[in-house]
């Protein structure tokens, strides 16, 4: 990057120095006592012969990196129902049906989901109800919710409860149950009314009103704290970066998550996902990056959470546990999903995979199969231990690979392989295009690396 | 309709060319022998040889070579941190199932 050469440590920490300076340390020849050799020595990217003391400190910087690891799954989602008002064109698993009994979980399905989700040794239990539209099965979530609280006096796990939900049906009753339990909720914000109406169509269009309505009403009777917001990006949000960035503004949201779309179920069904490429997209995080960075120059706090993610990665030593960007990858002991019917996938995009009728990400049944069958099941360690990104060509010796994952299901939709040729890849691709950026302003922009630090320790 | 291309036996294995060869399974069968020095692939397709598939070909037989030396060389690493993974589940150890630990009232 501009004649400088990065240099990353296995838990990384970064170096650029230039390509004079390298040359001489891969010939083993710059001088120990030069500057250079000791900013890399304090970060331990090399030792002098005979060293200890950096392999020791090394040593224990992979394990605060890795400890998020042996806390197993954390994240159990229940598909409370696939039943949905809208119908959006990029959906995966929704369905339009008045049948509750075909498409909703029963409490006998949720309890043995419960039982699933307390035998991981996790100490921080979080339940995420999805859908479809989770609301449209209420009781459902209220028995787990009593449950799961119920069952935690003994367990004494740290329990936190999510509804990912459109809100469009959110009412009195719902700000209640989550008053009371103190659940968090999660939307869709795909940016101004007529991008969000038109990625998301229900009955009356007025999916971006009855959102918004939402947002402010849970803010205002909740705390500002209990939603959150994400948004999907199709072709048309490609050039409205700022515009997207502004309606979350407006809604009092300071943080957004510029998401590329999914190559998954109906996006890759109707063709969408190939309808922008993966420069569109990153010109699209450029323009949105730089954006969010002004605003906070301004002393408009906003946070742009996929670079806060990779930030922590880059200038901590710890790791945020996002399922996307880890390796092992995060199927299966970092989430897991309770369909519906029972049957137990590795991600939700696993699921969503299956409902174009590929299960290969289909770990087994809650009614049939134990706990140990489903997690020990080479269904998912096949997966977890092809994939691996140090043993795979091409991110075995990436300067990156401590920022990236390994995220086989992304892998076997788009090259049907765990492991994926990389440079083949529209994962490789998108990621090192953020890294590089993220690395570019952090080097180059003195107020982007003080904002960055910031958002890399939050 | 047959497209002959050869390997290198020194620097490839016979297990890299047939996971490589399974991937084109849709696209032509294979046939696969050694020949002296080098590995033989005779790429048979219904109808016309698709140039296209035999360099794809070509350019999978590499990825697969470089996946089996860099598993290889780091299975130890590998290991340790998926071990350390599952260390908390008490699945691989006593083979009790937690979840049986856990019936629900």
């Amino acid at each position: 990057m501009n004649g400088q050469v990065l240099l990353t440590s296995m838990v990384g920490e970064h170096v650029f120095i230039n390509a004079e300076e390298f040359a001489l340390l891969a010939d083993k020849t710059l001088p120990t006592d030069s500057p250079t050799f000791r900013r890399l020595q304090g970060k331990q990217i090399v030792a002098a012969t005979g060293e200890q003391l950096p392999l020791e400190l090394l040593a224990m910087k992979t394990r605060t990196r890795l400890r998020r690891l042996a806390e197993f799954t954390g994240l159990h989602m229940f598909v409370a129902t696939l039943r949905c008002e809208h119908s959006c064109p990029y959906c995966q698993v929704s369905r339009q049906s008045s049948d509750k009994r075909r498409f909703d979980m029963s409490e006998e399905t949720a309890l043995k989901a419960l039982q699933m989700t307390f035998a991981s040794p996790s100490r921080n239990i979080k339940i995420e109800f999805q859908g479809g539209e989770p609301l449209l099965n209420l009781p459902l979530l209220e028995f787990v919710v009593t449950e799961a609280v119920e069952r935690n006096e003994l367990e004494r796990r740290n329990l936190s409860f999510v509804i990912a939900t459109n809100l469009a049906l959110l009412d009195d009753e719902v700000i209640e149950f989550c008053r009371a339990n103190h659940v968090y909720l999660s939307t869709s914000l795909d940016g101004p009314a007529d991008l969000h109406n038109k990625n998301r169509p229900r009955p009356g269009d007025d999916s971006w009103e009855r959102a918004v309505a939402g947002i402010r009403r849970i803010r205002e009777e909740l705390g500002t704290d209990r939603v959150s917001a994400l948004m999907t990006t199709t072709e048309g949000s490609l050039d409205r970066s700022r515009e997207i960035i502004d309606c979350y503004l407006e809604q009092g949201l300071q943080e957004i998550f510029l998401r590329p779309l999914s190559p998954y179920g109906f996006a890759v069904k109707t063709k969408s996902h190939a309808a922008y490429d993966v420069d569109g997209w990153l010109a699209f995080y450029e323009e949105g990056l730089d954006y969010v960075v002004e605003l906070n120059k301004r002393g408009v706090g906003m946070v742009e959470r996929y670079a806060a993610i990779i930030l922590k990665k880059m200038l901590t030593n710890d790791d945020p546990g996002y399922v996307d960007l880890t390796s092992p990858a995060g199927i299966g002991i970092g989430a897991l999903v309770y369909n519906y019917d029972g049957d137990v996938y590795a991600s939700d995009e696993g699921r969503m995979l299956a409902e174009m009728n590929d299960k290969t990400f289909r770990l087994g049944n809650l009614h049939s199969d134990a706990y140990a069958d489903i997690l020990l099941s080479d269904k998912l360690l096949t997966p977890l231990e092809s994939s691996y990104a140090g043993s795979a060509p091409m991110c075995t010796d990436c300067a990156f690979e401590s920022y990236c994952g390994a995220d086989p299901v992304f892998h076997h939709a788009t090259q049907n392989d765990f492991v994926g040729h990389k440079a083949f890849s529209v994962f490789c691709r998108r990621n090192m295009g953020v890294f590089k950026l993220l690395l570019k302003r952090y080097e180059s922009d003195p107020y982007a690396r003080q904002l960055f630090r910031l958002w890399a320790n939050r | 309709m047959s497209v002959e291309v050869r390997f290198d036996a020194n620097s490839h294995t016979a297990d890299a060319i047939q996971r490589a060869a399974y991937r084109f399974a849709d696209r032509f069968s294979i046939e696969l022998t050694q020949d002296g020095l080098d590995y033989r692939c005779l790429l048979h397709f219904a109808t016309e040889p698709d140039a296209a598939a035999v360099d794809d070909f070509r350019t999978e037989v590499l990825d697969q070579v470089l996946r089996e030396r860099i598993r290889a060389e780091t299975e130890g690493a590998r290991n340790l941190v998926l071990s350390l993974a599952f260390s908390n589940t008490h699945l691989v150890d006593d083979g009790d199932d937690p979840a049986d630990q856990h019936t629900p009232r």
